[in-house]
Protein backbone atom coordinates (compact mmCIF):
# COMPACT_ATOMS: atom_id res chain seq x y z
CA UNK A 1 0.00 0.00 0.00
CA UNK A 2 2.69 2.56 0.72
CA UNK A 3 3.39 2.01 -2.85
CA UNK A 4 0.78 4.76 -3.89
CA UNK A 5 2.96 7.62 -3.12
CA UNK A 6 5.29 6.09 -5.70
CA UNK A 7 2.66 5.30 -7.90
CA UNK A 8 1.17 8.63 -7.90
CA UNK A 9 4.72 10.83 -8.03
CA UNK A 10 5.45 8.61 -10.65
CA UNK A 11 1.94 8.78 -12.39
CA UNK A 12 1.89 12.63 -12.35
CA UNK A 13 5.47 12.56 -13.88
CA UNK A 14 4.92 10.40 -16.84
CA UNK A 15 1.75 11.72 -17.51
CA UNK A 16 2.83 14.93 -17.74
CA UNK A 17 5.63 13.99 -19.71
CA UNK A 18 3.63 11.86 -21.92
CA UNK A 19 0.92 14.78 -22.55
CA UNK A 20 3.74 17.25 -23.25
CA UNK A 21 5.68 15.14 -26.31
CA UNK A 22 3.49 16.30 -28.97
CA UNK A 23 4.94 20.21 -28.39
CA UNK A 24 8.43 19.45 -27.14
CA UNK A 25 8.41 16.91 -30.71
CA UNK A 26 7.16 19.89 -32.63
CA UNK A 27 9.43 22.90 -31.21
CA UNK A 28 11.94 20.98 -29.28
CA UNK A 29 14.79 22.99 -26.99
CA UNK A 30 12.49 26.27 -28.73
CA UNK A 31 10.06 25.53 -26.29
CA UNK A 32 11.45 26.23 -23.12
CA UNK A 33 13.87 28.91 -24.75
CA UNK A 34 11.37 30.75 -27.09
CA UNK A 35 10.18 34.22 -25.24
CA UNK A 36 6.73 34.35 -27.43
CA UNK A 37 3.48 32.58 -26.37
CA UNK A 38 0.51 33.01 -28.83
CA UNK A 39 -1.39 30.44 -28.52
CA UNK A 40 -2.35 28.00 -31.60
CA UNK A 41 0.93 30.09 -33.63
CA UNK A 42 4.04 29.28 -31.27
CA UNK A 43 4.86 28.34 -27.81
CA UNK A 44 7.78 29.76 -25.36
CA UNK A 45 7.93 29.10 -21.40
CA UNK A 46 10.64 31.68 -20.93
CA UNK A 47 8.66 34.10 -19.58
CA UNK A 48 6.83 31.82 -17.80
CA UNK A 49 10.07 30.35 -15.74
CA UNK A 50 11.63 34.30 -15.61
CA UNK A 51 8.12 35.04 -14.14
CA UNK A 52 8.26 32.21 -11.11
CA UNK A 53 11.56 32.65 -10.54
CA UNK A 54 10.71 36.45 -10.02
CA UNK A 55 8.46 36.22 -8.10
CA UNK A 56 9.49 33.78 -5.59
CA UNK A 57 12.87 35.29 -5.64
CA UNK A 58 10.90 38.56 -4.28
CA UNK A 59 9.21 36.87 -1.64
CA UNK A 60 11.75 35.35 -0.36
CA UNK A 61 13.76 38.89 0.25
CA UNK A 62 10.79 39.91 2.07
CA UNK A 63 10.05 36.95 3.49
CA UNK A 64 13.75 35.43 4.86
CA UNK A 65 14.66 38.70 7.50
CA UNK A 66 11.13 38.17 9.44
CA UNK A 67 11.37 34.86 9.05
CA UNK A 68 14.23 34.10 10.45
CA UNK A 69 14.28 36.62 13.20
CA UNK A 70 10.91 35.63 13.94
CA UNK A 71 12.42 32.25 14.63
CA UNK A 72 15.47 33.05 16.51
CA UNK A 73 13.87 35.19 18.63
CA UNK A 74 11.06 32.81 19.57
CA UNK A 75 13.67 29.76 19.99
CA UNK A 76 15.69 31.60 22.08
CA UNK A 77 14.17 34.58 23.62
CA UNK A 78 10.37 33.68 24.75
CA UNK A 79 9.36 31.75 27.98
CA UNK A 80 8.28 28.15 27.25
CA UNK A 81 4.68 29.76 27.04
CA UNK A 82 5.23 33.15 25.10
CA UNK A 83 6.63 30.08 22.45
CA UNK A 84 3.56 27.82 22.12
CA UNK A 85 1.29 30.70 21.61
CA UNK A 86 3.71 32.26 18.68
CA UNK A 87 4.09 28.69 17.41
CA UNK A 88 0.15 28.08 17.71
CA UNK A 89 -0.48 31.81 15.73
CA UNK A 90 1.64 30.65 13.20
CA UNK A 91 0.24 27.20 12.80
CA UNK A 92 -3.34 29.03 12.33
CA UNK A 93 -2.30 31.42 9.50
CA UNK A 94 -0.11 28.71 7.90
CA UNK A 95 -3.93 27.47 7.08
CA UNK A 96 -5.09 31.04 5.58
CA UNK A 97 -5.44 29.84 2.43
CA UNK A 98 -4.57 31.28 -1.36
CA UNK A 99 -7.81 32.20 -2.67
CA UNK A 100 -7.44 34.79 0.57
CA UNK A 101 -5.08 36.16 0.03
CA UNK A 102 -5.35 36.28 -3.55
CA UNK A 103 -8.59 38.58 -2.69
CA UNK A 104 -6.96 40.81 -0.60
CA UNK A 105 -4.44 40.84 -3.39
CA UNK A 106 -6.87 42.31 -5.94
CA UNK A 107 -9.16 44.14 -3.85
CA UNK A 108 -6.43 45.97 -1.87
CA UNK A 109 -2.82 45.50 -2.42
CA UNK A 110 -2.60 45.70 -5.97
CA UNK A 111 -3.99 49.15 -5.64
CA UNK A 112 -1.69 50.49 -2.78
CA UNK A 113 1.41 49.08 -5.01
CA UNK A 114 -0.40 51.12 -7.52
CA UNK A 115 -0.76 54.38 -5.37
CA UNK A 116 2.60 54.29 -3.25
CA UNK A 117 4.61 53.83 -6.53
CA UNK A 118 2.48 55.69 -8.93
CA UNK A 119 2.22 53.28 -11.49
CA UNK A 120 -0.98 53.07 -14.00
CA UNK A 121 -1.63 49.55 -12.70
CA UNK A 122 -1.01 47.57 -9.83
CA UNK A 123 -0.68 44.24 -11.05
CA UNK A 124 3.35 44.01 -11.38
CA UNK A 125 5.37 41.07 -9.96
CA UNK A 126 6.38 42.93 -6.99
CA UNK A 127 2.83 42.73 -5.78
CA UNK A 128 2.23 39.08 -6.48
CA UNK A 129 6.30 39.13 -4.82
CA UNK A 130 4.42 40.41 -1.69
CA UNK A 131 1.88 38.45 -1.29
CA UNK A 132 3.71 35.25 -1.71
CA UNK A 133 5.81 36.13 1.21
CA UNK A 134 3.50 37.14 3.53
CA UNK A 135 1.99 33.84 2.51
CA UNK A 136 4.81 31.26 3.43
CA UNK A 137 6.05 33.36 6.27
CA UNK A 138 3.98 31.31 8.65
CA UNK A 139 5.81 27.93 7.38
CA UNK A 140 9.28 29.09 7.54
CA UNK A 141 8.85 31.13 10.63
CA UNK A 142 7.09 27.67 12.31
CA UNK A 143 9.58 25.28 10.39
CA UNK A 144 13.09 27.07 11.23
CA UNK A 145 12.22 27.84 15.05
CA UNK A 146 11.07 23.12 14.90
CA UNK A 147 14.97 23.61 14.15
CA UNK A 148 16.63 26.01 16.68
CA UNK A 149 14.67 24.80 19.06
CA UNK A 150 15.70 21.04 18.91
CA UNK A 151 19.50 22.29 19.27
CA UNK A 152 20.20 19.90 22.06
CA UNK A 153 20.66 21.99 25.89
CA UNK A 154 24.12 20.91 26.20
CA UNK A 155 25.20 22.91 23.40
CA UNK A 156 24.04 25.63 24.86
CA UNK A 157 25.29 25.29 28.35
CA UNK A 158 28.90 24.42 27.57
CA UNK A 159 28.95 27.19 25.54
CA UNK A 160 27.50 29.71 28.12
CA UNK A 161 29.88 27.92 30.43
CA UNK A 162 32.67 28.88 28.16
CA UNK A 163 32.11 32.73 28.85
CA UNK A 164 30.23 33.29 25.93
CA UNK A 165 27.53 35.53 25.61
CA UNK A 166 24.01 34.81 24.81
CA UNK A 167 24.32 36.45 21.46
CA UNK A 168 27.96 34.72 20.81
CA UNK A 169 26.41 31.34 21.57
CA UNK A 170 23.38 31.50 19.07
CA UNK A 171 25.98 33.02 16.36
CA UNK A 172 28.31 29.77 17.18
CA UNK A 173 27.06 27.38 18.66
CA UNK A 174 22.81 26.78 18.02
CA UNK A 175 22.53 28.23 14.69
CA UNK A 176 25.48 26.58 13.17
CA UNK A 177 23.62 23.20 14.63
CA UNK A 178 20.14 24.25 13.52
CA UNK A 179 21.58 25.59 9.43
CA UNK A 180 20.62 22.34 7.74
CA UNK A 181 17.00 22.07 9.25
CA UNK A 182 16.60 25.74 8.77
CA UNK A 183 17.70 25.90 4.83
CA UNK A 184 15.49 22.89 4.60
CA UNK A 185 12.41 25.59 6.06
CA UNK A 186 13.32 27.71 3.78
CA UNK A 187 13.03 25.59 0.45
CA UNK A 188 10.40 24.05 1.33
CA UNK A 189 8.75 27.43 1.56
CA UNK A 190 10.13 28.79 -1.24
CA UNK A 191 8.70 25.91 -3.46
CA UNK A 192 5.53 26.13 -1.95
CA UNK A 193 5.41 29.73 -3.07
CA UNK A 194 6.78 28.63 -6.94
CA UNK A 195 3.84 26.33 -6.90
CA UNK A 196 1.13 29.08 -5.79
CA UNK A 197 -1.78 29.60 -8.20
CA UNK A 198 -4.28 31.45 -7.00
CA UNK A 199 -3.16 33.99 -5.11
CA UNK A 200 -0.36 34.86 -7.67
CA UNK A 201 -2.45 34.71 -10.96
CA UNK A 202 -5.01 37.20 -9.54
CA UNK A 203 -2.23 40.16 -9.07
CA UNK A 204 0.33 39.36 -10.92
CA UNK A 205 -1.54 41.15 -14.30
CA UNK A 206 -0.95 37.79 -16.53
CA UNK A 207 1.61 39.24 -19.31
CA UNK A 208 3.85 36.65 -21.10
CA UNK A 209 6.87 39.14 -21.37
CA UNK A 210 9.73 39.20 -19.64
CA UNK A 211 10.46 42.82 -18.70
CA UNK A 212 12.68 45.56 -19.72
CA UNK A 213 15.18 45.55 -18.02
CA UNK A 214 14.29 41.80 -16.46
CA UNK A 215 14.99 43.19 -13.39
CA UNK A 216 11.86 45.86 -12.99
CA UNK A 217 9.73 44.58 -10.46
CA UNK A 218 7.02 47.14 -11.80
CA UNK A 219 6.07 45.45 -14.57
CA UNK A 220 3.48 42.78 -15.41
CA UNK A 221 4.40 39.07 -15.75
CA UNK A 222 3.07 35.74 -15.62
CA UNK A 223 4.57 32.87 -13.51
CA UNK A 224 3.78 29.25 -14.59
CA UNK A 225 1.46 28.25 -11.88
CA UNK A 226 -0.38 31.13 -12.89
CA UNK A 227 -0.34 30.33 -16.57
CA UNK A 228 -1.83 26.91 -16.12
CA UNK A 229 -4.41 28.63 -14.00
CA UNK A 230 -5.70 31.03 -16.66
CA UNK A 231 -5.07 29.19 -19.42
CA UNK A 232 -5.89 25.00 -18.46
CA UNK A 233 -9.95 25.95 -18.67
CA UNK A 234 -10.22 27.46 -21.96
CA UNK A 235 -7.73 24.64 -23.74
CA UNK A 236 -9.07 21.46 -21.58
CA UNK A 237 -7.61 18.25 -22.40
CA UNK A 238 -6.63 18.30 -25.73
CA UNK A 239 -4.92 20.40 -28.49
CA UNK A 240 -1.11 21.50 -28.96
CA UNK A 241 -1.67 24.32 -26.42
CA UNK A 242 -2.82 21.42 -23.81
CA UNK A 243 0.65 20.00 -24.70
CA UNK A 244 2.07 23.31 -24.49
CA UNK A 245 0.64 23.90 -20.82
CA UNK A 246 1.45 20.16 -19.69
CA UNK A 247 4.94 20.77 -21.02
CA UNK A 248 5.07 23.90 -18.73
CA UNK A 249 3.42 21.84 -15.96
CA UNK A 250 6.34 19.51 -16.49
CA UNK A 251 8.74 22.18 -16.26
CA UNK A 252 7.21 23.23 -12.74
CA UNK A 253 7.20 20.23 -11.68
CA UNK A 254 11.22 19.99 -12.08
CA UNK A 255 11.58 23.17 -10.48
CA UNK A 256 9.51 22.55 -7.26
CA UNK A 257 10.98 19.14 -7.48
CA UNK A 258 14.22 20.37 -6.91
CA UNK A 259 13.36 22.59 -4.28
CA UNK A 260 11.83 19.95 -2.42
CA UNK A 261 14.56 17.67 -3.12
CA UNK A 262 17.14 20.08 -2.20
CA UNK A 263 15.34 21.44 1.55
CA UNK A 264 14.41 17.32 2.05
CA UNK A 265 18.22 16.98 1.52
CA UNK A 266 19.07 19.26 4.72
CA UNK A 267 16.42 18.21 6.70
CA UNK A 268 17.05 15.13 6.59
CA UNK A 269 20.80 15.47 8.35
CA UNK A 270 18.84 16.80 11.23
CA UNK A 271 16.94 13.82 11.91
CA UNK B 1 27.95 42.05 32.07
CA UNK B 2 26.30 40.44 28.98
CA UNK B 3 22.58 41.93 28.94
CA UNK B 4 24.59 45.75 29.06
CA UNK B 5 26.68 45.50 26.10
CA UNK B 6 24.94 47.39 23.44
CA UNK B 7 25.41 45.02 20.64
CA UNK B 8 23.41 42.37 22.06
CA UNK B 9 20.89 44.95 22.88
CA UNK B 10 20.69 45.93 19.24
CA UNK B 11 20.76 42.48 17.80
CA UNK B 12 18.08 41.35 20.45
CA UNK B 13 15.63 44.26 19.63
CA UNK B 14 16.17 43.89 16.14
CA UNK B 15 15.22 40.10 16.48
CA UNK B 16 12.04 41.08 18.80
CA UNK B 17 10.83 43.86 16.49
CA UNK B 18 11.17 41.47 13.63
CA UNK B 19 9.22 38.96 15.41
CA UNK B 20 6.50 41.28 16.39
CA UNK B 21 6.38 42.60 12.43
CA UNK B 22 5.89 39.41 11.64
CA UNK B 23 3.07 38.61 13.56
CA UNK B 24 1.39 42.16 13.12
CA UNK B 25 1.16 41.46 9.49
CA UNK B 26 -0.60 38.33 9.79
CA UNK B 27 -3.19 39.70 12.29
CA UNK B 28 -3.36 42.71 10.29
CA UNK B 29 -4.41 40.41 7.30
CA UNK B 30 -6.74 38.45 9.63
CA UNK B 31 -8.13 41.82 10.65
CA UNK B 32 -8.44 42.86 7.28
CA UNK B 33 -11.02 39.81 6.08
CA UNK B 34 -12.76 40.27 9.75
CA UNK B 35 -13.40 43.93 9.28
CA UNK B 36 -14.30 43.77 5.65
CA UNK B 37 -16.51 39.96 5.53
CA UNK B 38 -18.42 40.91 9.40
CA UNK B 39 -20.64 43.28 8.12
CA UNK B 40 -21.93 40.64 5.37
CA UNK B 41 -22.06 37.79 7.55
CA UNK B 42 -25.50 37.55 8.92
CA UNK B 43 -28.24 34.50 9.19
CA UNK B 44 -29.48 35.03 5.37
CA UNK B 45 -25.91 35.34 3.70
CA UNK B 46 -25.39 31.75 5.74
CA UNK B 47 -29.10 30.19 4.77
CA UNK B 48 -29.75 31.54 0.88
CA UNK B 49 -28.59 30.80 -2.17
CA UNK B 50 -26.83 33.32 -3.67
CA UNK B 51 -28.94 35.26 -6.45
CA UNK B 52 -28.19 38.57 -8.74
CA UNK B 53 -24.62 36.42 -10.38
CA UNK B 54 -23.10 36.41 -6.27
CA UNK B 55 -23.67 40.16 -5.40
CA UNK B 56 -27.14 39.58 -3.69
CA UNK B 57 -28.25 36.33 -1.55
CA UNK B 58 -26.22 34.11 0.78
CA UNK B 59 -23.77 31.58 0.02
CA UNK B 60 -25.63 28.05 1.33
CA UNK B 61 -25.26 26.13 -1.60
CA UNK B 62 -21.48 27.48 -2.20
CA UNK B 63 -20.98 26.22 1.62
CA UNK B 64 -22.31 22.99 0.67
CA UNK B 65 -20.47 22.19 -2.16
CA UNK B 66 -16.96 23.27 -0.55
CA UNK B 67 -18.11 20.35 2.34
CA UNK B 68 -19.20 17.96 0.01
CA UNK B 69 -16.04 18.29 -1.89
CA UNK B 70 -13.72 18.02 1.70
CA UNK B 71 -15.76 15.62 3.40
CA UNK B 72 -15.45 13.43 0.36
CA UNK B 73 -11.56 13.97 -0.38
CA UNK B 74 -11.29 12.76 3.32
CA UNK B 75 -13.59 10.04 2.76
CA UNK B 76 -11.69 8.54 -0.06
CA UNK B 77 -8.10 9.08 1.36
CA UNK B 78 -8.54 8.14 5.07
CA UNK B 79 -8.63 4.34 4.74
CA UNK B 80 -5.55 5.21 1.83
CA UNK B 81 -3.44 7.25 4.14
CA UNK B 82 -4.36 4.72 7.40
CA UNK B 83 -2.94 1.54 5.69
CA UNK B 84 0.04 3.62 4.63
CA UNK B 85 0.79 4.50 7.58
CA UNK B 86 0.33 1.56 9.16
CA UNK B 87 2.56 -0.50 6.26
CA UNK B 88 5.38 1.74 7.28
CA UNK B 89 5.12 1.74 11.15
CA UNK B 90 4.35 -2.22 11.63
CA UNK B 91 5.09 -4.03 8.85
CA UNK B 92 7.96 -2.42 7.01
CA UNK B 93 11.58 -3.33 7.92
CA UNK B 94 13.75 -1.95 5.52
CA UNK B 95 15.43 1.39 6.81
CA UNK B 96 16.19 2.41 3.23
CA UNK B 97 13.13 1.68 1.57
CA UNK B 98 11.61 3.44 4.75
CA UNK B 99 13.02 6.29 3.66
CA UNK B 100 12.60 6.35 0.42
CA UNK B 101 8.87 6.23 0.78
CA UNK B 102 9.10 9.29 3.28
CA UNK B 103 11.33 11.02 0.51
CA UNK B 104 8.61 10.57 -2.08
CA UNK B 105 5.56 11.78 0.70
CA UNK B 106 7.54 14.85 1.43
CA UNK B 107 7.59 15.38 -2.51
CA UNK B 108 4.29 15.13 -2.86
CA UNK B 109 3.25 17.31 -0.25
CA UNK B 110 5.45 19.78 -2.04
CA UNK B 111 3.86 19.63 -5.29
CA UNK B 112 2.26 22.35 -6.83
CA UNK B 113 -1.80 21.46 -6.62
CA UNK B 114 -2.28 22.87 -9.50
CA UNK B 115 -0.71 20.07 -11.04
CA UNK B 116 -2.81 17.60 -9.64
CA UNK B 117 -6.06 19.70 -11.05
CA UNK B 118 -4.61 19.58 -14.45
CA UNK B 119 -3.25 15.18 -14.49
CA UNK B 120 -6.50 14.54 -12.23
CA UNK B 121 -8.80 15.98 -14.55
CA UNK B 122 -7.43 14.37 -17.28
CA UNK B 123 -7.24 10.80 -15.31
CA UNK B 124 -10.72 10.85 -13.63
CA UNK B 125 -12.18 13.51 -15.96
CA UNK B 126 -11.24 12.39 -18.93
CA UNK B 127 -10.41 8.26 -18.85
CA UNK B 128 -12.56 7.54 -16.07
CA UNK B 129 -15.63 10.24 -18.01
CA UNK B 130 -16.13 11.69 -15.09
CA UNK B 131 -15.97 14.98 -16.44
CA UNK B 132 -15.94 18.17 -14.39
CA UNK B 133 -18.32 17.31 -11.59
CA UNK B 134 -17.83 17.04 -7.95
CA UNK B 135 -16.61 13.09 -8.21
CA UNK B 136 -13.33 14.45 -9.78
CA UNK B 137 -12.84 17.19 -7.58
CA UNK B 138 -13.35 14.61 -4.57
CA UNK B 139 -10.72 12.15 -5.99
CA UNK B 140 -8.24 14.87 -6.64
CA UNK B 141 -8.17 16.40 -3.47
CA UNK B 142 -8.36 12.98 -1.85
CA UNK B 143 -4.85 12.33 -3.55
CA UNK B 144 -3.56 16.01 -3.29
CA UNK B 145 -4.18 15.89 1.31
CA UNK B 146 -3.31 12.70 1.08
CA UNK B 147 0.24 13.44 2.33
CA UNK B 148 -1.25 15.65 5.03
CA UNK B 149 -3.23 12.48 6.53
CA UNK B 150 -0.64 10.27 6.47
CA UNK B 151 2.31 12.20 7.93
CA UNK B 152 -0.28 12.68 11.03
CA UNK B 153 -1.12 9.23 11.02
CA UNK B 154 2.41 8.05 11.03
CA UNK B 155 3.50 10.27 13.76
CA UNK B 156 0.77 9.37 16.02
CA UNK B 157 1.74 5.51 15.57
CA UNK B 158 5.45 6.49 16.14
CA UNK B 159 4.73 8.54 19.10
CA UNK B 160 3.35 5.64 20.51
CA UNK B 161 4.83 4.79 24.33
CA UNK B 162 6.96 1.29 23.71
CA UNK B 163 5.25 -0.26 26.66
CA UNK B 164 1.56 -0.41 25.06
CA UNK B 165 3.51 -2.65 22.48
CA UNK B 166 5.65 -4.82 25.00
CA UNK B 167 1.93 -5.55 26.97
CA UNK B 168 0.24 -6.22 23.35
CA UNK B 169 3.28 -8.30 22.55
CA UNK B 170 3.45 -10.34 26.17
CA UNK B 171 -0.30 -11.02 25.36
CA UNK B 172 0.63 -12.70 22.45
CA UNK B 173 -1.20 -10.47 19.95
CA UNK B 174 -0.68 -11.35 16.16
CA UNK B 175 0.51 -7.96 14.66
CA UNK B 176 -3.14 -7.57 12.50
CA UNK B 177 -4.28 -7.95 16.36
CA UNK B 178 -1.75 -5.63 17.46
CA UNK B 179 -3.20 -2.83 14.86
CA UNK B 180 -6.79 -3.33 15.99
CA UNK B 181 -6.38 -3.46 19.37
CA UNK B 182 -3.79 -1.35 20.32
CA UNK B 183 -1.95 0.84 17.54
CA UNK B 184 -5.41 1.87 16.38
CA UNK B 185 -7.30 2.82 19.60
CA UNK B 186 -4.56 4.36 21.24
CA UNK B 187 -3.35 7.09 18.36
CA UNK B 188 -7.22 7.92 17.78
CA UNK B 189 -5.59 11.67 18.61
CA UNK B 190 -3.55 11.72 16.12
CA UNK B 191 -5.89 10.25 13.37
CA UNK B 192 -8.46 13.16 14.56
CA UNK B 193 -5.50 15.69 13.87
CA UNK B 194 -4.51 14.40 10.35
CA UNK B 195 -8.17 14.32 9.47
CA UNK B 196 -8.79 18.01 10.51
CA UNK B 197 -6.02 19.10 9.12
CA UNK B 198 -6.51 17.31 5.91
CA UNK B 199 -10.31 18.75 5.92
CA UNK B 200 -8.46 22.36 6.21
CA UNK B 201 -6.14 21.91 3.19
CA UNK B 202 -9.12 20.91 1.34
CA UNK B 203 -11.24 23.06 1.94
CA UNK B 204 -9.24 26.10 1.27
CA UNK B 205 -7.86 24.33 -2.23
CA UNK B 206 -8.91 26.23 -5.25
CA UNK B 207 -6.00 26.17 -8.27
CA UNK B 208 -6.86 22.22 -8.35
CA UNK B 209 -10.87 22.42 -8.59
CA UNK B 210 -11.59 25.71 -10.15
CA UNK B 211 -11.30 24.05 -13.86
CA UNK B 212 -12.45 20.16 -12.93
CA UNK B 213 -14.85 20.06 -10.19
CA UNK B 214 -16.61 23.52 -9.81
CA UNK B 215 -19.57 25.82 -11.72
CA UNK B 216 -20.50 29.60 -10.90
CA UNK B 217 -24.26 28.99 -11.05
CA UNK B 218 -26.87 26.75 -12.48
CA UNK B 219 -26.70 24.10 -10.39
CA UNK B 220 -27.15 24.41 -6.46
CA UNK B 221 -26.66 20.36 -5.18
CA UNK B 222 -25.48 17.83 -7.20
CA UNK B 223 -27.94 15.57 -8.21
CA UNK B 224 -25.95 12.84 -9.91
CA UNK B 225 -22.18 11.56 -10.02
CA UNK B 226 -21.38 14.12 -12.82
CA UNK B 227 -22.66 17.39 -11.90
CA UNK B 228 -20.11 20.00 -10.74
CA UNK B 229 -20.91 21.98 -7.82
CA UNK B 230 -20.28 25.48 -6.44
CA UNK B 231 -17.84 25.99 -4.09
CA UNK B 232 -16.92 29.05 -1.49
CA UNK B 233 -13.65 29.43 -3.29
CA UNK B 234 -14.16 29.42 -6.73
CA UNK B 235 -17.11 31.92 -5.52
CA UNK B 236 -14.68 34.14 -4.36
CA UNK B 237 -12.40 33.74 -7.48
CA UNK B 238 -15.07 34.85 -9.59
CA UNK B 239 -16.50 37.76 -6.95
CA UNK B 240 -13.04 39.07 -6.56
CA UNK B 241 -12.76 39.78 -10.02
CA UNK B 242 -15.64 41.86 -10.39
CA UNK B 243 -13.79 45.02 -9.41
CA UNK B 244 -16.63 47.38 -11.06
CA UNK B 245 -19.20 45.83 -8.89
CA UNK B 246 -19.04 47.29 -4.84
CA UNK B 247 -21.64 44.44 -4.02
CA UNK B 248 -19.61 41.41 -5.45
CA UNK B 249 -16.63 42.74 -4.08
CA UNK B 250 -18.40 42.95 -0.35
CA UNK B 251 -19.97 39.49 -0.91
CA UNK B 252 -16.71 37.94 -1.76
CA UNK B 253 -14.97 38.97 1.60
CA UNK B 254 -18.10 37.86 3.44
CA UNK B 255 -17.61 34.36 1.69
CA UNK B 256 -13.59 34.87 2.49
CA UNK B 257 -14.51 35.14 6.14
CA UNK B 258 -16.72 32.00 6.19
CA UNK B 259 -14.01 29.88 4.47
CA UNK B 260 -10.99 31.71 6.61
CA UNK B 261 -13.25 30.93 10.03
CA UNK B 262 -13.76 27.06 8.64
CA UNK B 263 -9.91 26.44 8.04
CA UNK B 264 -9.38 28.55 11.49
CA UNK B 265 -11.85 26.29 13.14
CA UNK B 266 -10.71 23.29 11.86
CA UNK B 267 -6.96 24.17 12.63
CA UNK B 268 -7.15 25.24 16.10
CA UNK B 269 -9.20 21.84 16.69
CA UNK B 270 -6.26 19.91 14.79
CA UNK B 271 -4.09 21.54 17.32
CA UNK B 272 -5.90 21.12 19.93
CA UNK B 273 -6.14 17.10 19.38
CA UNK B 274 -1.71 17.08 19.04
CA UNK B 275 -1.67 19.01 22.48
CA UNK B 276 -3.77 16.13 23.60
CA UNK B 277 -1.84 13.47 21.68
CA UNK B 278 1.46 14.71 23.22
CA UNK B 279 0.52 14.50 26.56
CA UNK B 280 -1.06 11.07 26.20
CA UNK B 281 2.37 9.82 25.03
CA UNK B 282 4.14 11.67 27.42
CA UNK B 283 2.51 9.80 30.53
Amino acid sequence: MSFISLVLIAGLFGFLVLQSVPILAEQKWDFLLGRDWWAGEVYGALPMIYGSCMVTGVASLLVLPLALGGAIFTSEFLSAKQRLWVKAMMELFAGITGIIYGLLGVALMAGWVKDSFGLIDGNTILTAGLLLGIMILPTILTLAEDALHAVPGCYRDTSLSLGLTKLQMIKSAVIPQALPGIAGAIFLGLGRAMGETIAVMLVIGGLDKIADPWYDLFAPAQSIASKLGREAAEAIGSGLQWSALMALGLVLFFMVMFLTMVGNLFLKRVR
Amino acid sequence: MSQSDPLEKFVRGLLGVLTLLAITLLVVIFGIVFWKGAPVIDWEFLTQASSNFGASGGILYQLAGTVILMAGAVAVSLPVALGTALFQTEYLKSDRLKKLFRNLIYSLNGMPTILFGLVGYMIFGVYLKAGVSWLTGTLILAVMILPTLQVSFQQAVEALPEKYRDAGMALGLSPTAMVYSVIIPQSVFGIITGVLLGLARAAGETAAIMFTATTFSGILLPQTWTDPVPTLQTHILVLAQEALNPQAVAHAWGAGLVLLSLTFILVAGALFCRSKMQMESER
